[in-house]
């Protein structure tokens, strides 16, 4: 007795509550702020003033007047003699900063200005979040009243609105396709200020080489021209006759990765430059020295004589020190060491403190200090008071240095109630659907899909005490009570999902109580559930992860050459019998050649690997991938659909011909450029067309589709959709990436025969069976043709170019939905093509007639539940390892993008399932 | 069918897994005796190939050995066989059979991920080897047309006893080279930047743990059938 009933809704509503779980786990484990946890007003903030009863007095600023020029994405070996010869021959010292992870702009501005680590979540925020900090270097130099000037990225004024007395930002800092206009404007604003003198620090902050790096890369040609640009910008402070007395720092936010990306790990994106001049520089050391980024805060508060920001766990950067007075310096390594040391008790209490080595060395290094103090005052100084300075100086750098690992370690804090309580909704959600689908026939004898009232009940109630007991014992903690109360719902959906499934499994467990063994009601092939298990635990293993494209290649490849050779063997076996052990020789070689597509295709599948390297002949390769796609869309659509679709293939290369990146008529540019948004607008017409000529299916009354039967009114509909999504996404794929939007089509349809063939070969024909095969062979495709694009675990590797094919501002909706689209283009693809296949195929192609019930209805009863299963135990699984991984080293550079990765995938899945879900639901009642 | 020591065929399957075994140890003392194993992956410089080659050599001759005592029970069919084993045609048909095998090996190991435009002598030494451990102990034994009907028949008719149980034992050898091959591309990822994990050295490794393996497991079954005769037989 095979159940056939929709499980739309279910699916639904267990993805719902997955990506629920997923965000409150995410909000456990990357908490938004770390000032949270720790109460900051009892770190005295102010400058000392007495060591030991000795009177101090904090230095004057030691430069009249501070640049920061900061060039975005000025990765460490790109100023050099040749690039950047101004800046490169001139300056003080160059030194090498070590950025933390995230490297996006948001959060190594704050770096820079408060001097502390930054949350790993903060890349998420640096799109569109406008938090305001409430201390850094620049509330400091309000406070003593100094004119601060800024030039730049206008991230600087969401984080500080308030500070500068003036400003001229960008005014869409994200809209990568600006190069030079608004780095030119910041010149201007440079040379205005530089007329003036009354600011004291003036900040200037470049976007153009970032902005190149993300659409052409970091071989770019316009590189090379780009630095030039800014080593010009350089000579014009450093010739500049107002400033006798500057101190000019240039350097990058981030590095660059070798793509032209950034948001990763690699050194090449982790490390910068950093090169300072004065006037009374002496050239002093060459060889890299490296420091961290949170180094700057620190320093420059003492430089410019003011208090070190509360936040600040930086050290002080020697090289910038050396202009200052030896007594001076001296008071600005008390000064920080006092503060490191201050946080210290704060943080690990005063008895840790004062039972640690580095306490010790800060007693010592005080004792010194103040002999010192003492001796300069009685005399002045001599031999003996020189060895005390380099003592107390070393003594106070150790302390600093040592406080400074310890308090970053520290800094990560988990909150343990919500990542409980995420990891408990996703595991119950994933393994509800899990249970619920193996066991699909079982469902009203396991009681899974029907509501209890009792048990809800008994949840609520549950959950109102955990809820209470939590709130009590601080293991979770809310800023509000209507939070407190909200997380009511989600714990009580935890235990009512829990109890589900824990009854689910001791009914599986404990067959006894019935009269037979539950059977599990889906085939589980040996080969696939192996791949899918291996592919599972390989996400435990970081190198597994950075690599992870090379299992999914391996698996992927290996699955299809296995179902090839065993249908191939099952068929020559079946008609070697048959014809009794003669003519096996032409047996074997006409099925050979009757799978010959199948070899083709793997053999196309290894080549995709390589498809990045294929820039030479992309014109040629986008001719052909345009046309393969188009002959793809033909084979489904009607005459005017294709026409349609054709013309906006067509429009697709004009506009690649108009940018140069393709062979095209020579257009002068300022054509070019005039020329661009009509073909634009043509493409969408034409897509526009796609879609209404699709759509007129759906309209009741239409003489050419109403002897359609209604279940291809809904085929018809989501072709169409399926079509004009390959589309729009093939004007957003990079040029040599189109050919992959063919190739997918190819292969999935390549496998799905295979996959019948496969099923119908078999002694024991059983229809999910194929079904499993698909969704599977499905999954490890679309994950493949995800890895072949380019795309990786690192988050420098999304391309954002795509989100501003045809737009002239930041839209942060159209920005988000090309880049979705374009990044997550194959998995969509990929589901949507299985669906359609689903509802088009029919059997009788192969020989099986008597179906009962249709094949196709398996859509939203089987397939559907399936693929969001597959989906989401992996993603569970995952959540649960971070949890163990906490403490790892990779934590945050290779498994933390890899779990916003897969929450992401997991999301756009949800989003791709319900469109068409409504879709079932408009149109399939008529079936 | 009770299975003994005493009896031909438990004898001839004990020879025959200690003889893949004393292949598999003698590959691995010499590789120990190399120490570095980055010749493992060339054709001329490593001498694994050569002794899987007469490892399985010798495992048809075992098979021919125990196979003569049933020379007179033969039917027509089997004594056919046997006397074309020696002509040309049989041995063309080898050769090409196990060339063909070579190439298909080397096609799967470019679709999982070998090299495609270069390690072109790694990819032809591992396709040899797994060809040596799965396709040529049962075209030695049975020819080239013999082996393709084995593959893909379920029982012909031509194979003696003898032939069936050293065929039984091939299987195994076959299935856990594969295996082993296959699982041995686990250690490419791993970032520990050790020079074994170079291609193909873990899969020429993990061929031969692999067929070791699956000769354990086939002597265990062995065993256990004789141990489980012996007990009954003592039971009564």
């Amino acid at each position: 007795m095979e159940q056939h009933k929709s499980r739309l809704v279910y699916t639904i509503g267990m993805l719902t509550l997955f990506l629920c779980g997923a965000i409150l786990f995410l909000i456990g484990f990357f908490p938004a702020s770390y000032s949270f946890a720790e109460d900051q007003s009892t770190v005295p903030d102010d400058q000392p003033t007495t060591l030991h009863g000795v009177k101090l007095t904090p230095p004057p600023p030691a430069y009249d007047s501070f640049i920061l020029f900061l060039i975005d994405a000025l990765r460490e070996d790109f100023p050099d003699a040749t690039s950047m010869p101004v800046a490169y021959s001139r300056a003080c010292e160059k030194l090498t900063l070590h950025v933390d992870i995230p490297t996006v702009t948001m959060p190594r501005l704050k770096s820079i200005t408060t001097g502390t680590l930054s949350n790993f979540i903060d890349i998420v925020l640096n799109v569109g979040h406008s938090e305001q900090l409430q201390d850094s270097l620049l509330h400091r130099l309000n406070q003593r009243n100094k004119v601060a000037t800024f030039a730049g990225d206008h991230t600087w004024l969401r984080l500080f609105p308030s500070k500068f007395t003036r400003h001229a930002e960008n005014q869409d800092s994200f809209y990568v396709n600006d190069f030079y206009e608004g780095d030119r404007n910041v010149t201007k604003t440079m040379e205005s200020e530089l007329e003036q003198s009354d600011w004291s620090l003036l900040i200037l902050h470049y976007l153009g080489l970032d902005h190149i790096g993300h659409v052409e890369g970091n071989a770019s040609p316009r590189v090379p021209l780009k630095l030039k640009e800014m080593d010009e910008a350089v000579q014009k402070i450093l010739d500049h006759k107002n400033f006798p007395n500057y101190f000019l720092m240039m350097t990058g936010d981030h590095g660059m990765a070798d793509g032209g990306g950034h948001g990763g790990n690699t050194p090449a994106e982790t490390l910068v430059p950093l090169y300072l001049y004065s006037n009374n520089c002496s050239k002093a050391t060459s060889g890299t020295k490296r420091y961290n980024q949170i180094d700057l805060a620190p320093t420059l508060s003492v430089l410019m004589s003011v208090e070190i920001p509360t936040l600040s766990i930086g050290c002080l950067i020697p090289e910038m020190l050396q202009s200052l007075s030896l007594e001076h310096q001296l008071y600005a390594y008390f000064y920080n060491a006092h503060h490191l040391l201050n946080k210290a008790r704060v943080k690990f209490g005063h008895d840790r403190v004062h039972r640690s080595d580095y306490y010790t060395w800060y007693q010592n290094a005080t004792l010194l200090h103040k002999k010192l103090l003492d001796t300069s005052k009685d005399s002045g100084g001599g031999g003996a008071s020189h060895v005390y300075q380099v003592q107390a100086k070393l003594n106070y750098m150790r302390v600093a240095r040592e406080i400074s690992g310890l308090l970053s370690e520290s800094l990560v804090k988990f909150d343990y109630g919500f990542i409980t309580l995420g990891l408990a909704l996703t595991t119950a959600a994933s393994l509800h659907i899990v249970i619920s689908v193996l066991y699909l026939d079982l469902t009203e004898q396991l009681q899974l899909d029907s509501l209890k009232a009792g048990q809800l009940l008994v949840s609520v109630v549950a959950a109102v005490l955990l809820n209470v007991s939590s709130h009590a014992l601080d293991i979770i903690l809310t800023s509000s009570l209507l939070q407190s109360i909200l997380l009511i719902v989600p714990i009580a959906i935890a235990v009512y999902l829990s109890i589900d499934v824990a009854q689910a499994l001791l009914r599986i467990a404990l067959p006894p109580l019935y009269t037979r063994r539950l059977k599990i009601s889906i085939p589980l092939p040996i080969p696939l559930l192996a791949c899918f298990v291996i592919r599972t635990l390989t996400l435990g293993s970081s190198s597994f992860i950075e690599f992870e494209y090379k299992t999914w290649y391996y698996l992927g490849n290996t699955l299809i050459l296995l179902t090839a050779f065993r249908t191939l063997r099952r068929r020559i076996t079946k008609t070697n019998v048959e014809l009794d052990g003669r003519h096996l020789y032409t047996i074997a070689s006409t099925c050979l050649w009757q799978m010959r597509k199948v070899f083709v295709m793997l053999m196309l599948l290894t080549l995709m690997r390589y498809i990045h390297r294929l820039q030479a002949i992309r014109s040629t390769i986008m001719i052909f991938s345009l046309l393969l796609l188009w002959a793809r869309l033909h084979r489904h659509s009607q005459l005017p659909q294709s026409v349609a679709s054709g013309a906006a293939l067509c429009m697709v290369y004009c506009f690649r011909g108009l940018n140069g990146q393709v062979h095209f008529f020579d257009v002068p540019p300022y054509i070019a450029a005039k020329l661009m948004v009509p073909t634009l607008v043509v493409f969408w017409c034409c897509l526009a067309l796609v879609l209404v000529l699709g759509y007129r299916a759906a309209l009741p009354q239409t003489q050419s589709f109403g002897d359609l039967p209604p279940k291809s009114v809904l085929l018809q509909l989501l072709q169409t959709n399926l079509t004009s999504s390959l589309l729009l996404v093939a004007l957003l794929q990079k040029v040599q990436n189109i050919l992959l939007l063919p190739m997918l089509l190819v292969a999935l349809q390549q496998t799905y025969k295979l996959c019948d063939v496969f099923g119908t070969s078999a002694r024991k024909f059983s229809v999910r069976l194929v079904h499993v095969y698909k969704i599977i062979m499905t999954i490890f495709l679309a994950r493949m043709f995800f890895f072949f694009q380019g795309n990786s675990n690192s988050l420098s590797t999304i391309d954002l170019t795509p989100g501003y094919i045809g737009q002239t501002s930041y839209n942060p909706v159209i920005v988000g939905l090309f880049v979705t689209l374009n990044t997550f283009s194959a998995e969509i693809h990929a589901f949507l093509y299985l669906v359609v296949h689903t509802l088009r195929s029919d059997l009788r192609s192969v020989g099986i007639m008597q179906l009962q019930p249709p094949y196709s209805i398996a859509a939203d009863s089987l397939i559907a539940p399936l693929y969001a299963a597959l989906i989401m135990l992996p993603a569970a699984f995952y959540l649960c390892l971070m949890v163990g991984f906490r403490y790892h080293l990779f934590i945050y550079s290779v498994f933390s993008p890899k779990v916003l990765y897969d929450c992401y995938t997991v999301l756009v899945f949800y989003l791709v399932f319900l469109v068409t879900s409504l879709y079932f639901k408009l149109f399939k009642h008529d079936a | 069918m009770v299975s003994r020591f005493d009896q031909q065929k438990t004898k001839h399957q004990l020879f025959h897994v200690s003889l893949s075994l004393a292949t598999i140890l003698i590959c691995m003392t010499y590789m120990q005796y190399r120490r570095n194993w980055a010749h493992l992956g060339s054709f001329w410089d490593s001498l694994v190939v050569p002794i899987v080659f007469l490892g399985e050599l010798l495992k048809v001759v075992l098979a021919r050995f125990y196979g003569r005592v049933e020379d007179g029970v033969l039917t027509v069919k089997q004594r056919q066989k046997k006397a074309a084993y020696f002509t040309p045609r049989e041995l063309l048909g080898g050769f090409t059979l196990q060339f063909l095998c070579t190439l298909l090996y080397a096609f799967i190991c470019i679709i999982l991920g070998a090299p495609v435009l270069g390690n072109y002598e790694q990819t032809f030494v591992l396709a040899l080897l797994m060809t040596l451990l799965t396709v040529s102990p049962t075209v030695f034994l049975l020819g080239g047309g013999g082996a393709l009907q084995v593959c893909f028949c379920e029982k012909p008719d031509f194979v003696t006893k003898c032939e069936d149980t050293a065929l039984n034992l091939f299987k195994y050898n076959a299935l856990g080279g594969i295996l082993g091959a296959w699982a041995g591309s686990v250690v490419a990822p791993l970032d520990w930047g050790r020079d074994w994990q170079a291609y193909p050295i873990p899969n020429v490794i993990g061929a031969l743990l692999g067929s070791a393996l699956g000769n354990i497991y086939a002597c265990t079954h062995v065993l256990y059938a004789t141990a489980r005769v012996y007990m009954t037989k003592k039971r009564t």
